[in-house]
């Protein structure tokens, strides 16, 4: 028959913003995890509600072949590491909202967002100012006091528009360097921040927003900021040297492990 | 019984202690250039952290016979490492595979927490049991130095800070 045990069953490193440990002093609970919807990939991701400050995060995950860690004393495996940022919710609305434009008709949110394979996605409705954030990406009317949604693809363009400028402005700042082209000539100049051109910039910061919308919608914005097709002579894009690790990996991955019955355990 | 479970993973909610994250004692960690195949308690204090040697132009070890060369990362300030566990209550003795080794466990304490809202009897929990600004990164001959892929990753939260920052609607 069966019987209960309590078991370390995992270990996991994680980075944290700050504030989120100075936020958990106001805590009792409300800090969890859990599978929603990959708005790009169309799949499950695990991701870090904090229902307290009413916040949502992605987790992207660390991963570089041949290492381990020595975590006090004590040895993991796989030399993973998990970072939990802050991520904005509209990219996971936006994936319903178009899912249910193909019905072509205004609808409540809360009967947008659902989904069988991810229940844990009515969590998304708890979110503040939700109405403010939906005024980017859809039409919207109110009948009896009731607000009523519809998908729109020039706003959610032009939206996603200030998003890549956004993500211009930070890669500026943060002084990444946006363009293979450019390492030859930086090595010599020594300069490589001012021979970064405007148009690789922008490509870089379209494959990052890339990562968080559809291929469709990808490739409409694209078009819309009118960025060059991708070319067989380049074979490094800009906008795919932007990953964690050296496989596309996601969180996904490492938790489902939580899942499976060949798990590590330890006493 | 598959699919049954397979919905149940889906619902699942893994909750983590606010409150662990503000007692965890500072961790010590160290990044090896090398895969070992375990995840198991192992005594780093007696080999490995008394073999560490300042040499002229970084921390030197040797593991399993091969030198190592290191150096500290600090992780940026806006940043905080947690080591995080999971325990919790598993179902042993009829799956054969989670181990008949475990048969003879007695049935031990529950997890005594106020039932809330947005726990559920199939959740898990999750605890911080230990938290870090630096640790020790290990390369094989040489210091792994700047270009290093996880210096990279440490300055993805900020890039991901500006493509989600929410913009007012106009």
């Amino acid at each position: 028959q069966q019987s209960k045990c309590l078991l370390i069953l995992q270990t996991h490193l994680f980075f944290f913003p700050e504030h989120l440990k100075d936020a958990s002093k106001k805590m009792k609970s409300g800090l969890m995890f859990v599978k929603l919807i990959n708005p790009c990939s169309g799949e499950g991701t695990i991701y870090l509600f904090n229902m307290c400050l009413r916040q949502l995060f992605e987790i992207k995950v660390f991963k570089e072949k041949h290492h381990s860690w020595f975590i006090n004393q004590s040895v993991q495996s796989g030399g993973l590491l998990h970072f939990a940022t802050p991520i904005d919710p509209l990219f996971l609305l936006l994936y319903y909202l178009r899912k249910a434009d193909k019905e072509g008709k205004f609808q409540p949110l809360d009967q947008v967002v659902v989904d069988d394979m991810f229940p844990n996605c009515i969590l998304l409705l708890k979110l503040p100012e939700l109405d403010k954030l939906l005024q980017h990406v859809t039409e919207e009317k109110e009948i009896d006091k009731k607000k009523y949604y519809k998908y729109s693809k020039e706003k959610t363009i032009k939206w996603l528009e200030k998003k890549v400028n956004q993500t211009v402005a930070a890669l500026k700042t943060n002084n990444v360097n946006v363009s293979a082209r450019v390492q030859a000539t930086a090595f010599f100049s020594g300069d490589q921040v001012s021979s970064d051109k405007e148009e690789d910039y922008i490509c870089y910061a379209h494959g990052l927003i890339s990562d968080y919308i559809p291929k469709e919608l990808s490739d409409d914005l694209s078009k819309y900021l009118k960025l060059p097709e991708p070319s067989a002579s380049l074979p490094n894009p800009p906008s795919k040297k932007v990953k964690l690790s050296d496989e596309p990996v996601e969180a996904k991955e490492d938790y489902t492990k939580f899942n499976r019955k060949d798990w590590k355990i330890e006493k | 019984m598959e699919s049954s479970e397979e919905a149940a993973v889906e619902k699942c909610r893994i909750h983590l202690r606010p409150g662990t994250l503000r007692d965890a004692p500072p961790a010590t960690l160290h990044l090896l250039p090398c895969e070992v195949l375990v995840n198991r308690p192992t005594p780093v204090q007696c080999f490995f952290t008394p073999a560490i040697r300042q040499g002229p132009d970084g921390l030197e070890v040797s593991f399993r016979g091969r030198r190592l060369r290191g150096e500290e990362v600090v992780v940026p300030p806006s940043l905080v490492g947690y080591v995080m566990e999971e325990k919790g209550e598993v179902l042993v003795g009829k799956d054969p595979s989670v181990g008949s080794s475990n048969d003879d466990e007695p049935e031990q304490q529950e997890l005594v927490e106020p039932p809330e809202a947005l726990e559920r009897d199939f959740d898990r929990f999750f605890g911080a049991t230990g938290s870090f600004s630096r640790f020790t990164l290990w390369g094989l001959e040489t210091i792994p130095g700047p270009d290093a892929r996880v210096r990279g990753a440490l300055a993805w939260p900020r890039l991901a800070a500006a493509v989600s920052r929410r913009m007012s609607p106009h």
